[in-house]
């Protein structure tokens, strides 16, 4: 009831305005993220936060005009939003069992067919060079492989 | 308060600058392959830059008032602009699935002051709960170890940034006309609200009798309840439905998937 | 026959031709080797009834008696079939007379009448021979649907009673004559015969183009007859009674010479006169019952058929027919000359055709009646004897295998007995021989201009054709004012510059010039008989089995021809017969032609000129090509360089061909240039900028969906930035 009491003490209206400029904020982000980023993945969070700026914004018109209509709609949108993500992810998963990459330019073939494929620039490269170590003899017997540990990744 | 700081400046330019300087920071943001050292000094500086552009945001704002609303709302609006933009520019996307959570975190803090108490938690059950998790066990089983050549590259990142900032621009300038009239809501005789408001002028009002609802009443869930399982039933059905059918096609093409995938990897083994 | 009114007998004569042709158009293939049938149906048919038309006529004429001033009534028969074209009708007050109107009106008159049985008489009788000539052609029946179309073509011709009809038949019978020219279109000679032919014959029609507007813009209308429009008033023809009768109602001077001079270039084109001669020698290329029909009796003589109708209108302008007159003597002398240095039949035949025909132009020029009627008797004559002699060729060439270069055969009287005899007859009538056809027709020519020249040696007061002294019209009529305004005739009173070649010294010289051609005439004629039938027999080897006299069908038309030679010229002189029906036609009927009007009297010196000219043609031919020397060296070795100019003919059409063809075949090349290369250069420029466009924006489809959404985006901002724009105003 914090939030009421909260609520309940500000006349709405600039409630409302501030409210739609979140949600505008949002979503000029998350516009921003899909067109600009790679990676599958970060492209459907960036989808997920334009309909967060939605939400935001239905909320305050309902707000404004005193109507469930804003709610309502926030919630279907909610519910959308969990069926895409479900599908759009099997699709990334399916994705990237044909081209072993999260990479939207990893599919052209939907181009001119008398263009060339585009072809990333060559990157500078990032890796700190690793230390040194000494190298040691081997000794004794090297153990039997993990099996385990051959699966497992160093990081994600 | 930051208005006050600077008065000579009107809203429109302020609201320009902002944009501007939102654009600016974005593109300066957003990954661009360089080497690591020019990729930190240009991480910094759109940071910086950034700031500039919500500390403009923040000073076309309308005052709400109250100081404990404004603070309050203030922080968690603050929090999901930051956290959404530290999304969008991640380089590591597991990274930016965290800071998408502290995003929606701040959205869920916004609903809450806006009155969409069932819809704030909403937020965080569904949202947090359910698809962040999703997104997460996906990168588990997709993302390549260290950071991908894919991940360090933008596609056009400039011309993102200017349509990003002049939908931006066109939205605050279209949310900034909204004259600050009384709702309808929240003029029953009575409510907080409608005594701030000065509730002699609302009485006279013509359809005054037919005022909206208030949100901030005390059975918010169960009036939303009624409103969704009475006017919108039929909408609450076909989402029922549609939930189900999403539910059937993803088993049904990760099963055939998996059966071409085994077809494909049983022709090749011949 | 009885009760078909005169009217309906006029139009039959050219339908029924009509009709064989579009039978045998329609039928010529199911008919096979009667093909024939429709088409000679017609023609004969068409023949009884012009026959009919000439006896009732005639008989007319006869009942008609004089008129005043001695002169014979004018005699005509008017039938309108419909109205073809009419712009305004006589509504318009004070501009009734200028609304142009165009029936389909046929007028009968005994110059009609005449050439209806020359036609139609002479078209049967080609029409008879060429069962026999084309008979292994494979174009059998297309032959008999184009002599018919061209029966009926020059039927209307003649019966036409409109000027503007007059050039619609023009250009029909210039069209058959293409279609029979180039009859084997697949030999390229004969193609580009008849290109020549129609090409200059062209020149020609647009002279009668121009002269027929310049007609309707002085006389305000193109009709012959009087006609009344439908509030009653009468607007006079141009050749009809009304205007006839008035002394003063045709216009003389600049307008009134610049329409004589078009009808004569038309004429010029039409019967191949100089310059525009051209053509016909090089029509021999056509079937030789073509050339028989067409240049030979028909066709070229709707030249002279236009003239003498027009006979009036020349009458205003005595300069024009001075002209007329140079330009048939010299265009007699020149084509004699040339002709005597032939060695093809058919050629020198088509340059004696050409050069009688200059014979009827010299005396359609003396503009006095007997000219007139001298011409259009050497018509009818012209076309027994020149049908018979081409049609005797047609039989020479037909059994020498297609032969006809006279140097490689002789002695054919042995072969084909009748063909020779029958082109002796016509030789000796062409030659002027007496008492064959062409002796009289001859004298009369030679008579006529010898009265132009010696006007007093010949006792009578000749009117000379009025010099242009006219005054302003007196309102003779009570009619709608179509007459030629006062400005117009008072423009008459100045007369042309060509009224100064009107003197009797030209006469004279066009005298001496015919009698030399007469001398020529008979000399060139017997070279081609002797060379062909005297001599050795010799045939060439691509005769083969056909070295014989003709079938029936080719010989009996020459038998009758020969016939109508030998007697129709001594009948009709003595009877005056052809003079006194002639000389009821309205257009001779009128003041100024009928005024010349003298007793018919036969002119004894001028017969023993003529035959002594003969005479010494027919000996010199006789000592150069006669029997044993039909094949041997020839006259022409004493020519010396005359020779190489007469067997060049006067070079005219190397003249032609560098002045004319040449620069025009440039001007063909540039414009081809210009086409080819400009403006297809243009257009395929034009087709190659979608190409260019397109292989640049091509690099926006790049396959990369990002970038497609970013565009999308792009887009959708673009229209909300206008719709938010246009929201603030």
């Amino acid at each position: 009831m914090t939030m009421n009491l909260l609520a309940d003490v500000v006349a709405p209206a600039p409630l409302v305005i501030d409210g739609l400029l979140v949600g505008a904020l949002l979503f000029a982000l998350g516009l921003v993220g899909i067109l600009a980023r790679r990676n599958l993945i970060v492209m459907f969070l960036c989808a997920e936060l334009m309909l967060q700026g939605i939400s935001v914004s239905l909320v305050s018109w309902s707000r404004h005009h005193g109507d469930w209509g804003g709610h309502v709609l926030v919630i279907f949108v909610l519910t959308v939003a969990a069926c895409e993500a479900a599908i759009a992810l099997v699709f990334v998963l399916q994705a990237f069992a044909r081209t072993g990459r999260l990479d939207a330019a990893a599919w052209q073939s939907l181009r001119e067919s008398n263009l060339p494929r585009t072809i990333d620039r060559e990157l500078p490269s990032i890796d700190t060079v690793p230390p040194k170590f000494p190298k040691l003899a081997p000794a004794g017997v090297e153990p039997p492989a993990d099996e385990d540990a051959l699966l497992e990744r160093e990081h994600v | 308060m930051i208005a006050s700081i600077l008065p000579s400046i009107s809203p429109g330019t302020l609201l320009a600058g902002g944009v501007t300087a939102a654009a600016a920071s974005l593109w300066l943001l957003l990954p661009r392959g360089r080497s690591a050292a020019a990729d930190r000094a240009s991480r910094w500086l759109g940071g910086l830059v950034g700031l500039a552009a919500l500390a403009a945001f923040i000073a076309t704002g309308h005052r709400l008032g109250n100081l404990g609303t404004e603070a309050v709302f203030l922080t968690v609006a603050l929090v999901a602009v930051i956290s959404g933009a530290a999304t969008v520019v991640s380089r590591s996307p597991v990274y930016a699935a965290i800071w998408f959570a502290l995003a929606l975190a701040g959205v869920a803090g916004v609903l809450l002051v806006l009155g969409g108490q069932f819809l704030g938690v909403a937020t965080i059950v569904v949202y947090a709960g359910a698809i962040l998790v999703m997104f997460l066990f996906v990168l588990m089983l997709a993302q390549p170890a260290g950071l991908a050549p894919y991940d360090r590259v933008s596609n056009e990142p400039l011309l993102a940034a200017v349509a990003g900032a002049v939908l931006l621009g066109v939205l605050s300038l279209s949310i900034g006309r909204l004259t600050a009239e009384p709702p309808a809501c929240c003029l029953m005789p009575g409510t907080k609200a409608a005594l701030l408001a000065g509730s002699t002028a609302a009485a006279e009002t013509p359809g005054a009798a037919t005022a909206g609802v208030d949100m901030l009443a005390d059975n918010h869930v169960a009036r939303l309840g009624g409103e969704l399982f009475g006017r919108h039933l039929l909408a609450v059905e076909a989402a029922g439905v549609l939930l189900l059918v999403a539910l059937i096609g993803s088993i049904a093409i990760v099963s055939r998937g998996a059966a071409d995938a085994e077809s494909v990897a049983r022709r090749a083994a011949r | 026959m009885n009760d078909l009114s005169p009217s309906t007998l006029l139009v039959l004569v050219p339908l029924l031709p009509l009709l064989g042709a579009i039978l045998t158009v329609a039928l010529g293939r199911v008919l096979g080797p009667r093909a024939h049938l429709p088409a000679i149906a017609g023609i004969a048919a068409a023949f009884v009834v012009a026959v009919t038309l000439l006896s009732g006529m005639a008989r007319e004429v006869g009942a008609g008696g004089t008129g005043h001033d001695h002169a014979a009534k004018p005699v005509e028969l008017v039938t309108t079939l419909w109205e073809w074209a009419g712009i305004g009708t006589a509504a318009a007050a004070g501009d009734a007379a200028r609304s142009f109107s165009i029936p389909v009106a046929l007028r009968l008159d005994p110059l009609t009448a005449t050439l209806l049985v020359i036609i139609t008489g002479v078209g049967l009788l080609v029409a008879i021979y060429s069962i026999g000539y084309m008979h292994d052609d494979p174009g059998y029946p297309r032959f008999f649907a184009l002599v018919s179309a061209f029966v009926f073509s020059m039927s209307m011709l003649v019966a036409a009673s409109n000027f503007l009809l007059v050039y619609v038949f023009w250009e029909a019978v210039g069209a058959c004559s293409y279609l029979l020219i180039g009859f084997w279109f697949t030999k390229p000679e004969a193609a580009k015969a008849a290109k020549k032919a129609f090409l200059v014959n062209r020149i020609g029609d647009f002279g009668l183009a121009v002269a027929t507007f310049l007609l309707w813009m002085t006389y305000g209308t193109l009709n012959f007859h009087d006609t009344t429009l439908a509030d009653g008033t009468l607007v006079p023809g141009i050749l009809g009674a009304t205007r006839l009768a008035d002394a003063h109602a045709y216009v003389g001077g600049a307008i009134g010479t610049a329409i004589c001079l078009l009808f004569l270039l038309a004429a010029c084109g039409k019967s191949a006169q100089l310059p525009l001669h051209v053509w016909l020698p090089d029509a021999m290329e056509g079937p030789t019952p073509a050339s028989s029909l067409i240049h030979a009796a028909t066709m070229v003589t709707a030249g002279i058929y236009l003239v003498a109708r027009t006979a009036p209108l020349f009458e205003a302008c005595p300069g024009a027919l001075t002209l007329v007159s140079i330009v048939g003597a010299t265009t007699a002398l020149v084509a004699a000359l040339i002709g005597t240095v032939q060695n093809d039949l058919k050629r020198v035949l088509a340059y004696s055709t050409i050069s009688q025909l200059g014979y009827m132009f010299a005396a359609l020029g003396t503009g006095t009646l007997l000219g007139f009627t001298a011409a259009i008797f050497h018509l009818v004559t012209h076309a027994f004897f020149k049908a018979l002699l081409f049609m005797g060729a047609g039989s020479v060439m037909h059994a020498m295998g297609g032969v006809i270069d006279m140097r490689r055969f002789g002695g054919l009287r042995r072969v084909m007995p009748i063909t020779a005899a029958t082109f002796l007859v016509g030789a000796l009538a062409l030659a002027g021989v007496a008492p064959f056809a062409g002796f009289f027709s001859k004298d009369e020519i030679l008579a006529s201009l010898h009265a132009r020249g010696w006007p007093d040696a010949h006792g009578e007061h000749h009117e000379a054709a009025p010099a242009g002294g006219h005054a302003a019209v007196a309102g003779t009529f009570h009619l709608v004012s179509v007459t030629p305004d006062a400005a117009q005739l008072a423009g008459g009173t100045r007369g042309s510059a060509l009224d100064a070649l009107n003197t009797p010294s030209t006469w004279r010289l066009l005298f001496w010039m015919s009698l030399a051609t007469a001398a020529l005439t008979a000399f060139y004629t017997f070279r081609a008989v002797f060379m062909t039938f005297t001599g050795p027999t010799r045939v060439p080897e691509e005769a083969g089995h056909h070295a014989h006299e003709s079938p029936p069908s080719m010989t009996v038309p020459l038998v009758i021809l020969a016939a109508l030679s030998a007697v129709s010229g001594w009948w009709l002189f003595s009877t005056h017969a052809l003079a006194s029906f002639l000389a009821a036609t309205p257009s001779f009927t009128a003041p100024a032609v009928a005024s010349t009007a003298t007793p018919p009297a036969f002119h004894w010196n001028l017969a023993i000129q003529g035959t002594l000219a003969a005479a010494l043609g027919i000996v010199v031919a006789a000592l150069g090509h006669l029997g044993r020397r039909s094949d041997g060296p020839q006259m022409e070795r004493f020519l010396g360089p005359l020779e190489t100019l007469f067997a060049n003919r006067f070079f005219f059409d190397q003249i032609y061909s560098a002045l004319i063809v040449k620069p025009l075949e440039l001007v063909a090349t540039l414009a081809a240039l210009v086409d080819r290369r400009l403006i297809d250069g243009l257009v395929n420029a034009i087709a190659h900028v979608p190409v260019a466009v397109g292989s640049v924006v091509r690099h926006l489809q790049s396959g990369l969906v990002q970038r497609y959404a970013l565009a999308g985006v792009i887009g959708t901002l673009l229209i909300v930035l206008a719709l938010v724009a246009r929201a603030m105003g």
